[in-house]
């Protein structure tokens, strides 16, 4: 699982931002959804990139299966690749 | 440059438009005045261009050059700030980019810093080896510029130039591998040609099609009496083009925008778009479709200017200016007399 190749992301005070370039559409992120594609760009596998997001974020319960719909977001805006 | 550009057009993609995938928590940003540093900029390399287009936005041609364009030092300066605050996109335009000479050395950079980089192009500068460096350089698009599906219109829209040399030229892109894009400018003598150029853009393996209304500004001012398309034209025009996006979806995106430059403005006066417009002098230009400057990069930083950029939408004069434009739209055609903000 990698960013898709004309997807570009940059960190901001905010979080992150996502730039599809051939769309040219922006996706702000927040600093939970920003760790989980900083956690993509490093080539983290799932678990690992939840027990990162564990060490970073409070986990309610909820954190793994919210991660794992972000993920599946992003995919459907063609924003990963395999 | 031409009209209707994806990259530096008020009717351009909207790049500010932020949206946000399902996050997993609740906050999320939706402004892109949050940002630290533009997502894209729209660098006019050049007013130097090898042809004399009657609609230009930019007045570029032969012998057209700004006396004072940025030298190599300035550029490269520039180029570093880009890639240092990470600009994550950047499009060479013009006049025609590919006549600067440093053209392919700043493409080369930009490439190799990961930047993702759109060259828009008439095309007629392109042979084999240059659509090879292209290709290895990894440009993400070559936009062009064919404003009719037929030698007649074409050649009538842009003086000197060459409807087969185009063509010729996209297909030598293509034929290395490089994403083309195309950008079409209606007029009244070619806006019925609007089915025949996006199915010749597909047959010729363009990823993308743009358009939207021809701007009375630039060139268009003085010809805008053999340009502009009745409102009945554009009618049948942006009908054409629903229907065209729906038969190419999923195989080419037929990109347009209906509305008017108005209403395009007031949605930028409430959400700036990230976006850069850097003259061939290193001015920079809050949009294109106004005449305000908000930066010089010859005296101040990328940061610096980015910072003014945000700032110089809340001026009252550029609520002002659109507003104007509402009582009397021929207002674009003074953009180019430029106002300091």
């Amino acid at each position: 699982m990698k960013l898709a190749k004309f997807t570009k992301f940059r960190e901001e005070k905010f979080g992150g931002v996502l730039f599809e370039t051939r769309a040219e559409k922006v996706f702000t992120l927040n600093p939970t959804a920003t760790a989980v594609v900083r956690e993509i760009q490093r080539g983290s596998d799932m678990p690992l990139l939840l027990e990162h997001l564990r060490e970073r974020f409070e986990d309610r319960g909820t954190l793994e299966p919210e991660a794992l719909a972000f993920i599946a977001e992003l995919r459907s805006q063609g924003l990963l690749e395999e | 440059m031409s009209q209707a550009s994806s990259s530096s057009q008020a009717e351009s993609p909207p790049v500010s438009q932020a949206q946000s995938p399902q996050a997993p928590s609740p906050s999320v940003s939706d402004s892109a005045a949050d940002l630290d540093a533009p997502l894209y900029i729209a660098w006019q390399l050049t007013n130097e261009c090898n042809l004399a287009c009657l609609h230009c936005i930019e007045e570029s041609g032969p012998g057209k050059a700004f006396a004072d364009e940025l030298d190599r030092t300035q550029i490269f300066a520039i180029l570093a700030q880009c890639t240092s605050l990470q600009v994550p996109y950047l499009s060479l335009s013009g006049g025609e980019p590919m006549l600067h000479p440093l053209f392919f050395e700043m493409s080369a950079y930009l490439c190799a810093s990961g930047t993702q980089l759109k060259i828009e192009t008439n095309a007629h500068c392109l042979d084999a080896a240059r659509c090879e460096r292209l290709a290895e350089l990894g440009v993400k698009a070559v936009q062009v510029s064919l404003d009719g599906a037929t030698a007649a219109t074409y050649n009538r829209m842009r003086a000197r130039g060459d409807f087969a040399q185009a063509l010729a030229g996209i297909r030598l892109l293509r034929s290395a591998g490089v994403p083309v894009e195309i950008n079409f400018s209606p007029t009244r003598f070619n806006v019925h040609e609007i089915e025949a150029v996006i199915d010749l853009a597909s047959e010729l393996g363009a990823y993308s099609f743009y358009t939207g209304r021809t701007m009375y500004t630039g060139n268009a001012v003085k010809t805008w009496h053999l340009l502009a398309p009745s409102e009945e034209q554009y009618r049948s025009f942006f009908a054409a083009l629903h229907a065209k996006s729906a038969q190419y979806r999923g195989r080419m995106r037929v990109y347009f925008h209906e509305q008017g430059l108005l209403e395009e403005l007031r949605y930028r006066l409430r959400h700036p778009a990230a976006l850069l417009i850097v003259l061939p002098n290193g001015l920079v230009k809050l949009i294109n479709a106004l005449p305000f400057v908000c930066g010089d990069l010859r005296h101040q930083s990328l940061t610096e200017v980015w910072s003014h950029f945000r700032r110089a939408w809340a001026d009252q004069r550029v609520a002002q200016f659109v507003e104007q434009l509402a009582a009397d739209p021929r207002r674009t055609a003074a953009l180019h007399r430029w106002v300091y903000l």
